[in-house]
């Protein structure tokens, strides 16, 4: 049987039972307990680390924290109901790709007056938040994805790590042959980190802003079109993914890579510890490469990660932000990237892990300073995430519905629409 | 100072006012919301400002322009909820049927099993469906495999509507059944056995019987398990959206409960996803009008 993740899949009880605990458990008023929405899903178990983390932040405050965690995939919901509903948290932790549309609505609490040194983020999370003079976000870790394989495999039979796309197929196809039960390469559909790095390494971008303020999406484009039947051929012509993975999302891919399905995979930078929580037997045995380029050098890959805020009308935006600064503080945003392998929003801190010596931290490192890259900075794109746009062109390329070209167009038109307020 | 006549006609008013009151805050509120939030331009900034534009009914009609209306998402939810509710009242029936002539004990034991069936929560039902039907281990897709039916390479029946609906289906007919089973054989066990005997002797033959002595007597039962039934397969929302493919905006795959809530939260269009609503409601209301009409046609009812 296969065992997908329940919560990753149930948003409407888990929405409904958090809404309950929301209401019950925080108001809008000025209060002693500090409300956090934090993320769960793809990263560590992170319930001692906010322990610890709470405490101190007590002890320094004498404010109790209570942190909430919520699965990725319900996240948008939650937030658009609480905010209907007046029961907003006082501190959240947004994925960077929702953090436009959020800020543009108003929702969320300037912290400009609060920041020392703006240089001292991560630029392009930073941005993501920004609105003219103000500031809605401040960058708390940073998640990018690149191949993550087993090295025991590899080893086993001989093979390198690939270092353009044809070498990739070569040797996914070889040790597809060599291990007749595993999967060389997954191809899922419901992923789309998985699928941008093949737009962006053919050489074309999702959407670009033209001067007069309209966007044009290039995913219809030769060079994106080249990548993304690329992409897919690896499962469609040569058989590398298996057909579930149509319905597969980045926690199903970790799964199968964690039950030792898998021999090579699209994943992101607290992958490989949270592989290891699960299936103890496979450390030591993981290995990371960058995505290559197309002839040579490396593919883009998604450079998210998720940013603090604070909301607005909590009523304890203050509180918030002291909880952000002691969070985003490098005595423990360096501890929690040392615990789960995301890295942390800080630029100093970034660089210290672009020289380690883990072979599952340091080609992370090269890809997000040298090959990492953002969505468009567009309020409305996080409606062209939560609508699905890219998952739907790939899981009707993969499910042999349509064509590349038409699935590419369809796509295309429908992120246009989008961004231009259609 | 009040007669006793104007007391006694005040009493049920009196009587009435908490549930009526408990009703209005309950569904007439959110309701009358749901009407008014469908005719104003309704994104996320103002539900964070909480002021929106009345824009008449320009969602209406850019609803009933979308061509996805037509061709997806009603034509999903009329046709899955007219099988659905076909297949469960008459498999209802027929558990029904059994049951009834069952002796007391296997009786009890064939009710409480089928109650099983009604008592699973939704969610852990359709995670069940999903996965007997799992594309690459699901116990369905290792048996066609292995008898060859399926290659080894497995078929997605999510991205396929046909299958898709099939399993809805099947998941709802499983949930579904057991009540118009119960509901039934509490009617069949007020059926006159004279009636039963006196067709017997007349020679008429089990369907006879059943057609024209035990349906009759039952109408009202019927009528009230087909109507309960195609409200609740018109609404079906947790069945569909959970199944692979069942949350992606502008699949194949949905129905108009999933796309109002799709239109609404990933759009952030709340005023259009709750045209959408409406017109789902209105649609209900006419289906169950017209149906109880032609029930009761003929009757004094």
């Amino acid at each position: 049987m296969a065992r997908r993740p329940l919560l990753t899949h149930a948003p409407l009880p888990a929405a409904a039972l958090a809404l309950v605990l929301a209401t019950t458990s925080c108001g809008t008023g000025e209060d002693e307990t500090l409300t956090v929405w934090i993320m769960e899903g793809t990263n560590p178990d992170a319930t001692g680390f906010f322990e610890e983390a709470n405490d101190a932040f007590t002890e320094e405050t004498g404010m109790d924290v209570e942190v909430e965690f919520i699965p990725w995939a319900d996240a948008q919901d939650m937030i658009s109901t609480s905010i209907a509903g007046g029961t907003m948290p006082d501190v959240v932790e947004l994925g960077t790709t929702f953090v436009p549309e959020f800020s543009d609505a108003g929702a969320l609490h300037d912290l400009a007056p609060a920041i020392d040194d703006p240089s001292s983020y991560n630029e392009g999370m930073l941005e993501m938040g920004q609105i003219d003079d103000a500031v809605y976000s401040l960058p708390w870790y940073a998640a990018i994805r690149s191949v993550v394989y087993r090295t025991d495999v590899f080893e086993e039979h001989g093979a390198d790590e690939p270092e353009n796309w044809e070498e990739l197929r070569e040797t996914a196809l070889e040790l597809s042959e060599a291990e007749d039960d595993m999967i060389a390469f997954p191809v899922p559909g419901d992923a789309q980190y998985s699928v941008l790095p093949w737009i962006w390494g053919g050489g074309a971008e999702v959407a670009v802003e033209q001067d007069d303020g309209t966007w044009v999406s290039e995913v219809d484009s030769e060079e994106a079109r080249e990548g993304i039947q690329f992409f897919t051929d690896l499962s469609l012509e040569d058989d590398l993914s298996t057909t579930g993975a149509v319905n597969w999302n980045e926690i199903d891919v970790m799964e199968s890579f964690s039950e030792e399905n898998a021999i090579m995979a699209i994943l992101g930078n607290a992958n490989p510890k949270a592989i290891v929580e699960n299936n103890p037997d496979l450390e030591g045995d993981i290995g990371v490469f960058p995505i290559p380029g197309q002839e040579e050098g490396y593919s883009d890959s998604f450079a998210g990660g998720s940013n603090l805020a604070v909301f607005e009308g909590t009523g304890n935006e203050d509180a918030g932000i002291s909880y952000i600064e002691h969070l985003t503080d490098p005595e423990w945003s360096v501890r929690w990237a040392d615990e789960t392998g995301f890295f942390p929003g800080g630029v100093e801190e970034i660089e210290e892990y672009a020289e380690s010596e883990d072979p599952t931290v340091q080609p992370f490192a090269i890809q997000l300073n040298e090959a990492g890259r953002g969505t468009p900075v567009a309020p409305e794109w996080g409606q062209v995430e939560a609508e699905n746009v890219i998952v739907g062109m790939q899981q009707d390329i993969l499910n042999g519905n349509v064509s590349v070209e038409e699935a590419t167009e369809s796509a295309a038109d429908e992120i246009e629409q989008i961004l231009n307020g259609g | 100072m009040m007669s006793m006549r104007g007391r006694r006609a005040a009493l049920p008013w009196l009587l009435l006012t908490p549930p009526l009151l408990v009703i209005g805050a309950l569904l007439l509120f959110p309701l009358g919301r749901i009407v008014w939030l469908s005719m104003r331009e309704y994104h996320l900034s103002n539900l964070v400002s909480g002021e929106s534009e009345f824009i008449g009914f320009d969602n209406y009609i850019a609803l009933l322009t979308d061509p996805y209306l037509w061709n997806v998402a009603l034509l999903n939810t009329v046709v899955f909820a007219f099988v659905a509710v076909v297949t469960t009242v008459v498999l209802g029936t027929l558990v029904a049927l059994l049951l009834v002539n069952l002796k007391v004990v296997p009786r009890v034991i064939v009710t409480s099993c089928i109650m099983v069936a009604w008592a699973m929560p939704v969610v852990s039902g359709t995670y069940v469906w999903i996965w007997i039907f799992d594309v690459d281990q699901g116990v369905v897709a290792q048996a066609l495999m292995s008898m060859g039916v399926v290659d080894a390479g497995g078929y997605n029946w999510f991205a396929d509507r046909f299958w898709f609906y099939a399993i809805v289906t099947l998941n709802i007919v499983h949930s579904g059944f057991p009540f118009v089973a119960v509901t039934v054989l509490a009617g069949l066990l007020t059926v006159p056995k004279e009636l039963q005997e006196a067709a017997l002797i007349d020679g008429a033959g089990p369907w006879k019987r059943f057609w024209h002595v035990t349906f009759p007597v039952l109408r009202p039962v019927f009528a009230v398990v087909t109507i309960l039934s195609t409200i609740w397969d018109f609404k079906v929302f947790a069945q569909i959206y959970l199944m692979p493919g069942g949350d992606v905006g502008g699949s194949q795959m949905l129905n108009l409960g999933v796309w109002a809530y799709v239109r609404s939260f990933g759009h952030n269009d709340y005023g259009m996803g709750s045209a959408v609503a409406v017109v789902l409601t209105l649609l209900l209301l006419a289906i169950t009008i017209v149906y109880l009409r032609s029930l009761f046609k003929d009757d004094e009812l």
